[in-house]
């Protein structure tokens, strides 16, 4: 399934992925819990803002200041930014999902890419996708995990308004890209 | 059977605790996430030329299962919904911030949860994703 870069770092084969609609029933128990402990959603992009936001803080401190999205992050300075409850979220995310793996004889060193592209050009395009991503998640307030999951359960207008977007535009534009996966 | 989730909100634990059902909570959400295959962007984007439908059959079935939990909660007087943070509805700049995030998805071949996953499963391109994220 996978294409690996470096065919010696297969230690065993790979077990074939979960019947989606099984993985499916788990991740919806998650999101249960979630609201049932904490009362809130899952997310994703809120943690990554929050490290931007800290190594912001300690390198260039002004730039931030300048920057009303980030600086929610950090608040009035009374706690650690990076002391959230998305990242704490995303680091259990890490590890969650590198247990799978490791279960599952799924984890080692590559670059996704179909054969015939470049590792540049694959990393190149990962990088670039990111940062749309960022933006998008920017203006959308929240990605995939905190829009589309959390508030679609939740039966969130502007949730659905926005998952509906997302399959949209990358309908739109993906066979422009396929030639990564070939 | 009174009222008595959302846990965190009718003051069960404090602060510092929440940081630890987050960090489990992501466990769950992360383990779920690598079973389904959504730490392999080809796993992921091949939803998008409809010759692996599993990200729709995962998410729906998340979202619904979710969902009905939440409705049957709320129903019997267990979880009050009305603690249940939303995210406001800003309809304009989630179509917007949508359709980019989309397209995103299909250059990068993640979304920023799913990179984390990949990250964790040895995916190097995530690790560029997660840099232009």
């Amino acid at each position: 399934m996978t294409s690996t870069t470096d065919p010696q770092g297969a230690m065993r084969p790979a077990e074939p992925y979960m019947n989606p609609y099984l993985a499916g029933i788990g991740l919806g128990l998650v999101l249960l819990a979630s609201f049932v402990i904490m009362g809130r959603g899952l997310g994703a992009s809120g943690a990554f803002n929050a490290t931007v936001a800290y190594l912001e803080l300690k390198v260039v401190p002004q730039h931030l200041a300048a920057n009303p999205y980030l600086s929610e992050y950090v608040g009035d300075g009374s706690s650690h930014p990076l002391k959230a409850w998305l990242v704490f979220e995303v680091l259990g995310v890490f590890v969650g999902a590198l247990l799978s793996g490791l279960l599952a004889g799924r984890v080692r060193r590559t670059v996704e890419k179909g054969p015939r592209v470049s590792t540049r050009a694959r990393l190149a395009a990962a990088f670039a996708g990111g940062s749309l991503m960022g933006f998008g998640a920017h203006l959308a307030r929240g990605c995939t995990s905190g829009q589309a999951l959390t508030g679609g359960a939740l039966l969130n207008v502007g949730s659905w308004a926005f998952m509906m977007m997302v399959f949209a535009g990358a309908y739109a534009v993906a066979r422009f890209f396929r030639w990564q996966w070939r | 059977m009174a009222m008595s989730a959302p846990f965190f909100k009718h003051g069960l634990f404090g602060e510092e605790a929440s940081l630890i059902v987050a960090f489990a909570i992501g466990i769950g959400f992360g383990f779920f996430l690598e079973r389904a295959g959504f730490g392999s962007a080809r796993k992921l984007t091949a939803q998008f030329y409809l010759t692996d439908l599993a990200v729709f059959k995962v998410m729906f079935t998340a979202i619904v299962t979710a969902m009905l939990g939440v409705t049957y909660l709320g129903w019997m007087g267990f979880l009050d919904l009305s603690q249940v943070t939303l995210v406001p509805t800003h309809l304009w700049p989630q179509i917007g911030g949508g359709l980019i995030l989309g397209v995103g998805f299909v250059i990068g071949g993640y979304c920023p949860g799913t990179s984390v996953a990949a990250m964790a499963t040895g995916r190097v391109d995530a690790v560029l994703y997660a840099l232009g994220v």
